[in-house]
């Protein structure tokens, strides 16, 4: 890789340190206030520590600065780390560095690198591989879950391991050059797309409703109302209710609340013998 | 049943537990877990086929920035248990599942985002103390007693609740069986939902739709359509690539003249420019 030939043998020491930690990065949880601050401080810990290492009052601020809100989807989540690091490098060799500026930029990076790492890894390669795996799993075969396990996760610790890389040797000007000249958004609305496309198709595969209700006819045989449905439009009342409970997602309703809906509302359609 | 509940409690711990230690690798799918609660409790077949129809329930349940519509080791654990141990059918093991894995991920929400709220001062405690150790400790703390509180549900679930769980599976009317195995097809709406809500756009809504048509109607298959969308994103990317050069550009044009210049040139040009453009 190119961008790994102006990396010094410390540099890459303390970047699969990085790397390394990063795995942790959600194993503990302060809150909803604080989220995974602690895993983000324990994984850039490497950088702190050898950029302020003769300067005790510099570590402790950079510590203090990081105990601040931080969830990205970890495999994308180590560029911010790599790139904290290459401005924590920065802040303790200039005086003039502004610091806030580092905690800015990693809060500006959560939402778009977050949108583009869910995805890809919720969206796309999660859904190609359990598909992989499923289909060989109904049929009690233990290669389903380790063809699941791989499929997943090659390309996500490859990906965890080159952004750590990035993020450290590209730096933040190459952060604000694709904000500004709109790089950035063409990387979101293809990450966005993919993922739409991706939700669609497990909406139509996964979200199943079928009535059997059926309505007499004297003399005649009965009217399966699925059939209709299905005649309107394939799929019509999966569709509807995943619209709908993202619409009362946007509308702020609280998840719990639609979830408790969705059941309460299947649970009555059984009742009434509808399904 | 100690024996059986310590296992069940085991399996949670290592999947869960696990799962997020180790970069959320995915050992907290139905799939995988479904296959290790088979192999402790000595059916793995069963125990793979059982995760493979718990993993399409549970496709839309991931945890997303905290927000989590169902928590499929617990509810994978169980259901396979059950299964197996106490030889409940499939398909009432398979309907209980669900509601058990909403039930677990109101606990885990509230474990995560309330209780553990409790270490919030450490955080800045030790951040002010200048201790990064005391912070790798804690982290690790955290985590354990988060994940080893959670797998206690299950140990008391699998023990005080086999005996219950076996009368109140024979005693489901037909009809509730059926609405039980409904909430199992409307679950995914929920996760894709929260999923949506991350990427929607007025621009990009009809992609939705289109990956929807490509199954409903024309069956593809999942990598089939995720090879169609890459190829689709990348077609329109380069469009969007070409559109903003030219865009760019422009700007700079625009840009040179009031750098070089006096901003009364800058003006004409551009009135020129625009002139041009209409004739």
């Amino acid at each position: 890789m190119k961008m790994n030939e102006n990396i010094s043998k410390e540099d890459r020491k303390m970047l699969n340190g990085i790397f390394w930690r990063s795995f942790t990065v959600f194993a503990s949880r302060a809150g909803a206030t604080k989220a995974h601050a602690p895993g983000f401080m324990y994984s850039v810990a490497p950088a702190l520590n050898r950029y302020y290492k003769d300067d005790p009052e510099g570590r402790r601020e950079a510590y203090m600065r990081h105990t601040t809100w931080y969830n990205i989807t970890q495999n994308v989540g180590t560029f911010v780390m790599g790139l904290v690091a290459s401005m924590e490098k920065k802040n303790a060799e200039e005086k003039d560095f502004d610091a806030e500026s580092i905690v800015a930029l990693k809060t500006s990076l959560m939402g778009p690198l977050s949108g583009i790492g869910d995805s890809i890894f919720w969206g796309v390669i999660r859904v190609i591989a359990a598909g992989v795996g499923i289909s060989l799993a109904a049929q009690g075969s233990v290669l389903g879950p380790i063809l699941f396990l791989l499929i997943y996760n090659i390309p996500a610790i490859l990906t965890r391991y080159y952004l750590t890389y990035m993020g450290f040797s590209l730096g933040s000007s190459f952060i604000e050059k694709i904000y500004a000249n709109g790089s950035m958004k063409i990387l979101n609305k293809a990450a966005s797309t993919l993922g739409l496309i991706m939700i669609g198709s497990m909406t139509a595969s996964m979200v199943k409703f079928e009535s059997k209700l059926s309505v007499p006819i004297a003399g005649g045989k009965p009217i399966e109302i699925q059939t209709y449905f299905d005649q309107l439009f394939k799929g019509l009342v999966p569709l509807g209710i995943t619209l709908l409970c993202y619409w009362l997602l946007s509308k702020k309703v609280n998840v719990n609340w639609i979830l408790l809906g969705v059941l309460v509302f299947a649970i009555i359609m059984g009742l009434l013998g509808v399904v | 049943m100690y024996k059986e509940a310590f296992l069940a409690a085991l399996t949670v711990f290592i999947c869960y537990g696990g799962n997020w230690l180790f970069g959320q690798s995915m050992i907290e799918r139905p799939l995988v877990v479904g296959c290790i609660a088979g192999l402790i409790f000595g059916d793995m077949r069963t125990g793979i086929i059982m995760g493979a129809s718990l993993e399409a329930i549970f496709m839309g349940a991931v945890d997303i920035g905290g927000a989590l519509s169902a928590e499929p080791v617990t509810a994978t654990v169980l259901a396979t248990t059950f299964s197996i141990v106490l030889n409940v059918n499939d398909k009432a093991a398979l309907a209980l599942a669900v509601p058990i894995g909403v039930l677990a991920a109101f606990i885990s929400m509230f474990m995560k985002n309330v209780v553990m709220n409790l270490f919030a001062p450490l955080v800045d405690k030790y951040a002010k103390e200048n201790n990064p150790r005391a912070i790798a400790i804690m982290h690790y703390s955290m985590w354990f007693i988060n994940y080893f509180i959670f797998s206690l549900i299950t140990f008391f679930s699998v023990l005080k609740g086999a005996k219950p769980v076996q009368q109140l599976v024979n005693s489901i009317p037909d009809n509730l069986m059926a609405g039980l195995a409904a909430t199992g097809g409307l679950l995914p709406a929920v996760g894709f939902a929260i999923l949506m809500r991350m990427l929607w756009s007025k621009q990009l809504a009809p992609y939705f739709f289109l990956g929807f048509v490509l199954v409903a109607y024309l069956e593809l298959p999942s990598v089939a359509v995720a090879v169609l969308g890459i190829i689709l994103v990348l077609v329109t990317s380069f469009k969007d690539k070409q559109l903003l050069d030219i865009e760019n550009k422009q700007k700079e044009l625009e840009m040179r003249p009031t750098v070089s210049a006096s901003g009364a040139a800058a003006g004409s040009e551009s009135e020129q420019e625009e002139e041009d453009f209409f004739s």
